[in-house]
C-alpha cells in the first residue's frame, strides 16, 4: 500500500513537472514562431553544396544533425542490451 | 514453417531481398532510404532465413555475444568518426580532410556513406537479436 502510494505520488509529481514545462511552449501554428527561421531555407538551398548528398534528408540526419542519429543508435543498442540482460534465463550463459 | 513450398520460395527470393537491403543502405545519400530502413530490411531477411532454414541459416553462427560486440564496435566507430568532425568546428573545417566528391556518385558526400553502413549494422543486429530471443536455446 505504501509502495503504491509512493509510486502514484512520484508519477503525479513527474507529470505535473512535465506539464509546467509544456505550458511555457509558444502557441502552435503562428507565423511568428521561433521554429520558422532561416534553417529550412538554408538546408534546402545549400545542402548539396555543403554535405555533397543529393538526398537532402540524408544530408540533414547524417551531416548537420549526425549527433542526433548517434544518440538514436545508442538508444537502440542500450535497449537490446537491457532486453538481453532482463530476459536471459537464470543460470544460462550467453554462448 | 518448414514446408517444401516455403523453403523453395525463400531460397529463390532471399538473395534479392538482401541485395535490396544493401542497396537501400549504400545508396542512402542518393535516393530515399538510409541506414535505418536498410538495416531493418537486412534484419528481416536474417529473421526469415532463421525461421525457415534453422541451423543452416546465414545468421546461425551469430550468437548473442557476437551481435552485441559487432554493434558495440559499429557504435564506437560512429562516435569516433562523427565526434572528431563534430568537435572540430562547423562544417568539418578543421577536422580530418574528408573529400566531398561529386554529388551523385556513390563515393561522395564525405562521411555519410560509412555512417549509413554503421547505422544499418546496428539496426540489423538489434532486429535479429530481438527475434532470436523468442527462439529457444539460441541465446
Amino acid at each position: 500500500m505504501k509502495k503504491k502510494l509512493a509510486a502514484s505520488m512520484i508519477t503525479i509529481l513527474f507529470i505535473s513537472f512535465l506539464m509546467i514545462g509544456l505550458s511555457e511552449f509558444p502557441p502552435f501554428g503562428q507565423p511568428g514562431d521561433v521554429i520558422y527561421n532561416e534553417v529550412t531555407q538554408r538546408y534546402l538551398e545549400k545542402s548539396i553544396e555543403e554535405t555533397g548528398a543529393v538526398n537532402a534528408v540524408a544530408g540533414m540526419i547524417l551531416d548537420y544533425r549526425a549527433f542526433d542519429t548517434f544518440i538514436e543508435s545508442s538508444v537502440i543498442f542500450t535497449g537490446f542490451v537491457l532486453v538481453l540482460m532482463l530476459l536471459k534465463g537464470k543460470g544460462v550463459e550467453i554462448k | 514453417m518448414t514446408t517444401p513450398i516455403i523453403r523453395q520460395i525463400v531460397k529463390w527470393i532471399l538473395p534479392y531481398l538482401m541485395l535490396f537491403g544493401f542497396y537501400i543502405m549504400f545508396f542512402g545519400h542518393l535516393s530515399p532510404g538510409g541506414g535505418f530502413s536498410g538495416g531493418s530490411v537486412l534484419g528481416a531477411c536474417l529473421i526469415l532465413d532463421q525461421y525457415v532454414h534453422g541451423n543452416q541459416s546465414i545468421g546461425s553462427r551469430l550468437t548473442g555475444e557476437l551481435l552485441v560486440k559487432i554493434s558495440l564496435i559499429a557504435l564506437m566507430l560512429y562516435g569516433t568518426l562523427k565526434g572528431q568532425s563534430f568537435l572540430s568546428g562547423i562544417l568539418h573545417q578543421s577536422g580530418l580532410p574528408v573529400p566531398l566528391g561529386t554529388p551523385g556518385n556513390i563515393l561522395s558526400s564525405g562521411l555519410i556513406l560509412p555512417l549509413n553502413i554503421l547505422v544499418g549494422i546496428i539496426v540489423g543486429a538489434a532486429f535479429y537479436l530481438m527475434a532470436l530471443l523468442f527462439e529457444e536455446g539460441r541465446i
